[in-house]
C-alpha cells in the first residue's frame, strides 16, 4: 500500500480509538446545544408569576385606561401577568412621590413602575431595580402605544369603531424566494441556529483536532519517532498522510454527529426544514476543515514543548474564532459589501458561506468562485506547510523566529 | 556497502560536519565515536536520508541513496519512545508496514521477534504499560523487523540490564554473520572496543582519528602499564617518563613516553614505593578517546 495511505490509516485509527475522541464525540454536541439553545430558551420562556406594576401618572390622562389593558394580559395558565398599583399620593410634591415610588421598587414591593409625565411632550419611563426583562417592556410599550393611538384618533373625532379596527396590527411575513414562484424557508431563528451550529461545530472540530494533531506531532518529535518515520517514508508522505487521516477523522465525526442529530431532532427546537441546505453547508464545512488542518500541520511541526504547543494552538484558535465576531452582522445583512469581502478571504470564507448559503439563494457561479478560492489557497497552505514541516519536525529546542521561518520557506 | 564521501553539513553559520569520508563494509561494525555535539547525529541523519548534506555524497552499493534505499535501512535512535497509548503489536505493524513488508508477513515476523525477545505475552498491552527495558526491546524489534541491510544503532545498550545487553549483542553479532553493515554510535568505549573493527572519532564536526581499531592502537604509540601500588600516587607527576596516568580504585594506568621501556620504569617505581601488581597492557579505546580529544582541545 502507498505509504501516505498507511500513515493516514494509522493516524485515523489510533485517534478514533482514543478515549478523548469518543468523549468529544458525544460531549461536543451536548455542550453546543447547552450553550446555543439553552439561553434562548430561557429568554423566550414565559414567566409564570404575576408581577405587581406601579403606576405614577402625573398627566392623569392614562391611568384609567392603562390599568384594564395591563391587567388583561394573561400568562399561559390564564392567570393575569400583571396587577397594578397606583402610586399617586395626594398632597405630596412630585419629587417626593418619585422618591417614595423608587423606594417601593427598590424594596421589591413593586416589580417596577411606569412614570408618566408631560414636559414638552409625553415622557414615559419604566423605573425598576432591574430593567432586564424584554417581555415586560414590550408588553408595556404595546399597552401604552395602543392607548396613545386611540386617544389621538378620538381627539380628532374619529369614530370609535374605526379606532378599534386600526388597533389591529399587521405583521409582515418574510418570504425567501428560491425559484420564481417557489418559496424557501424564512424562519430567522431556525436559520440562525442551523448556521450557528455548523459554525460552532467547525470551530470546535478544528480546534480539537488541531490540538490533537499538534500534540501527536509533539510526541513523535520528543521521542524521536519522527526520525524513524522519515527514515521510512518521505516528509511529504508523512504530511499528506496526516492531513488525510485527520480529514477522515473529521468526516467520521460529522457523520456520527448527523446520526446523533437525526436521532435527537424530534426533541430539539431545530426543524428539518432549516437543514435543507445541508449538502452545501457540509461542503463548506469540509473545505474549511481541510484548509485549517493543513495550516495546523505546518505550524504545529515547529513546537518542541507542551507550552509552545498550547501557545500555538491558542493563536490559531483566535484566527478561527475571528469570523464569529462578524457572525451577527453577516446574519443581519448577508449581502453587504463587508460580508462579501469576507466571503473572498480564505480564513473567513467557509464560515461566511455557511451563513450566506442559508440566508440567500446563491448562484452556481458564486459557489464555484468560493470553492476555487478555497481549493487554491488550501494548495498554497499545503505547499508552505510542507516546507515548514520538513525542517520543523527535525528541529528541537527553541521555536524558530519569524526570520528563520521565512528562511525555511525559501529553502 | 555504504560509502560516505566528503560529507559536509552546515546549519547557517554552524558547521556541524566537515568533509567526512568513510566506508562501512558488510559483515563489519563501524564505530562512530565522539563527544557530545561532535556531529555524530548529523552524520547519522544524513545517512538515514533525514537531512540533505550541504555537500558530499552518500552511496549505498555504489548508487546514491534514494527512496528505495529507505526500506533497506534500520535505525535505532538514541532517545527512545513509541506511541505510548497504542498497542505493542499495532506499533510494530505500523512501523514495519512503512518499510514495505507485505501485510501477511508482518504479523508472522512480529510474533517471531516478540518470541525471540521473550515478550510475546505483552503484544496486546499498551506501550505505556510496559517496563522501560521492554519498551526498548520493542523499539529494537521495530528497527530490525524488515531485515535491513544497513543497521544504524545509536547507543543500543543504554537502558538495558546486563542480561538484556548480552542478548541484544548476540542479535547484533547474528546480523554480522548474515553480512549486514552496522554503524554503532556510542559513548561506551569498552563496548565499541569489543565490537567495532573500524572506528571514526569525531570532534567538532571533523574526523580526528579514523581507521581499523588495531591500527589505531598501534599508532597511538607509547607503552601502557597497569600497576597497583601502596601509598600516595602524587609522585608520578614529577616523573619525566610518565606522559599521563589515570587512577582507578584498584589500579593505576600509566602512559609511558615512547622511548621508555616498561622494565626500566618498574625498577624506578620499586625505588619509590612498594608494588603489588604490574602489567603491560594495550592502550584502551577509552584512553585513546580521552587523550585525543584532550589534545584537540589544547590545540
Amino acid at each position: 500500500m502507498n505509504k501516505t495511505l498507511l500513515v493516514a490509516k494509522w493516524e485515523f485509527l489510533e485517534k478514533v480509538k482514543s478515549k478523548a475522541f469518543v468523549i468529544s464525540l458525544f460531549l461536543t454536541p451536548l455542550l453546543l446545544i447547552l450553550f446555543s439553545v439553552a439561553p434562548t430558551l430561557l429568554i423566550t420562556a414565559e414567566e409564570d408569576e404575576t408581577k405587581v406594576i406601579g403606576i405614577l401618572d402625573f398627566t392623569n390622562e392614562y391611568f384609567d385606561q392603562i390599568i384594564p389593558s395591563i391587567e388583561s394580559i394573561k400568562l399561559k395558565n390564564n392567570i393575569p401577568a400583571y396587577i397594578t398599583q397606583n402610586l399617586f399620593v395626594r398632597g405630596l410634591s412630585k419629587d417626593s412621590m418619585i422618591i417614595l415610588a423608587d423606594k417601593k421598587a427598590l424594596d421589591k414591593k413593586v416589580e417596577g413602575y411606569l412614570l408618566i409625565e408631560n414636559k414638552d411632550s409625553l415622557i414615559i419611563s419604566y423605573r425598576s431595580k432591574s430593567v432586564g426583562s424584554f417581555k415586560l417592556i414590550s408588553d408595556l410599550e404595546k399597552v401604552v402605544n395602543d392607548i396613545n393611538i386611540k386617544k389621538t384618533l378620538l381627539s380628532k373625532n374619529v369614530d370609535l369603531s374605526i379606532v378599534e379596527l386600526i388597533k389591529n396590527r399587521i405583521e409582515i411575513n418574510p418570504v425567501k424566494i428560491k425559484q420564481p414562484g417557489e418559496e424557501g424557508d424564512s424562519e430567522f431563528l431556525s436559520t440562525f441556529f442551523s448556521s450557528m451550529i455548523f459554525i460552532l461545530l467547525l470551530m470546535t472540530m478544528v480546534i480539537y483536532s488541531g490540538q490533537m494533531l499538534v500534540r501527536s506531532l509533539l510526541e513523535e518529535k520528543s521521542n524521536r519517532l519522527i526520525e524513524i518515520l522519515v527514515s521510512s517514508c518521505t516528509p511529504n508522505e508523512l504530511l499528506f498522510g496526516k492531513i488525510m487521516g485527520l480529514s477522515l477523522l473529521g468526516i467520521a465525526q460529522i457523520l456520527a454527529w448527523i446520526l446523533i442529530g437525526i436521532a435527537a431532532v424530534g426533541t430539539t427546537l431545530v426543524s428539518y426544514s432549516s437543514f435543507e441546505n445541508l449538502p452545501t453547508i457540509l461542503l463548506y464545512f469540509l473545505i474549511g476543515y481541510l484548509f485549517y488542518t493543513s495550516l495546523f500541520v505546518g505550524i504545529g511541526s515547529i513546537v518542541s514543548t507542551e507550552q509552545e504547543a498550547q501557545q500555538i494552538t491558542s493563536y490559531l484558535s483566535i484566527i478561527l474564532v475571528l469570523p464569529v465576531v462578524f457572525l451577527l452582522s453577516a446574519m443581519q445583512n448577508p449581502d453587504s459589501t463587508f460580508v462579501n469581502i469576507l466571503s473572498y478571504i480564505p480564513f473567513t470564507l467557509p464560515t461566511v458561506m455557511m451563513i450566506k448559503a442559508n440566508l440567500l439563494e446563491l448562484s452556481l457561479l458564486e459557489h464555484l468562485v468560493a470553492i476555487s478560492i478555497m481549493f487554491i489557497s488550501t494548495l498554497i497552505v499545503v505547499f508552505l506547510s510542507g516546507k515548514i514541516f520538513r525542517i520543523g519536525i527535525l528541529s528541537y529546542g527553541k521555536m524558530p523566529s519569524l526570520k528563520e521561518l521565512i528562511s525555511w520557506l525559501k529553502e | 556497502m555504504l560509502e560516505v564521501k566528503n560529507l559536509t553539513k552546515h546549519y547557517g553559520e554552524i558547521k556541524a560536519v566537515e568533509n567526512l569520508s568513510f566506508t562501512v563494509y558488510p559483515g563489519k561494525i563501524f564505530g562512530l565515536l565522539g563527544p557530545n555535539g561532535a556531529g555524530k547525529s548529523t552524520t547519522i541523519k544524513s545517512i538515514i536520508n533525514v537531512i540533505k548534506p550541504t555537500e558530499g555524497q552518500i552511496l549505498f552499493d555504489g548508487k546514491p541513496i534514494n527512496y528505495q534505499y529507505l526500506n533497506r535501512i534500520g535505525y535505532l535512535p538514541e532517545e527512545r519512545g513509541l506511541y505510548k497509548k497504542s498497542k505493542v503489536i499495532d506499533v510494530i505493524c505500523y512501523l514495519a508496514s512503512l518499510k514495505n513488508i507485505p501485510k501477511d508477513e508482518i504479523i508472522t515476523r512480529a510474533n517471531l521477534w516478540l518470541e525471540k525477545l521473550g515478550i510475546a505475552d505483552l503484544k496486546n498491552r499498551r506501550v505505556e504499560e510496559l517496563s522501560k527495558g521492554n519498551q526498548q526491546k520493542i523499539q529494537f524489534i521495530c528497527s530490525v523487523i524488515h531485515n535491513p541491510d544497513l543497521l544504524i544503532l545509536d547507543e543500543p545498550f543504554s537502558g538495558f540490564d546486563p542480561i538484556n545487553q548480552q542478548e541484544i549483542k548476540n542479535f547484533i553479532l547474528d546480523f554480522l554473520d548474515e553480512g549486514k553493515s552496522i554503524i554503532l554510535s556510542t559513548h561506551q568505549m569498552d563496548t565499541a572496543e569489543k565490537l567495532c573493527s573500524e572506528i571514526l572519532l569525531l570532534n567538532k564536526g571533523k574526523s580526528v582519528l579514523q581507521g581499523s581499531l588495531q591500527e589505531i592502537k598501534k599508532n597511538f604509540g607509547g607503552n601502557h602499564i597497569r600497576v597497583s601500588l601502596i601509598g600516595d600516587t602524587n609522585f608520578l607527576d614529577s616523573l619525566d617518563e610518565v606522559i599521563s596516568y589515570e587512577v582507578y580504585s584498584n589500579f593505576i594506568e600509566i602512559h609511558l613516553a615512547n622511548n621508555i621501556s616498561p622494565s626500566n620504569f618498574l625498577k624506578k617505581l620499586v625505588e619509590k614505593t612498594s608494588i603489588e601488581h604490574f602489567l603491560i597492557i594495550e592502550p584502551t579505546l577509552h584512553k585513546i578517546f580521552i587523550d585525543t580529544i584532550k589534545n584537540e582541545k589544547s590545540k
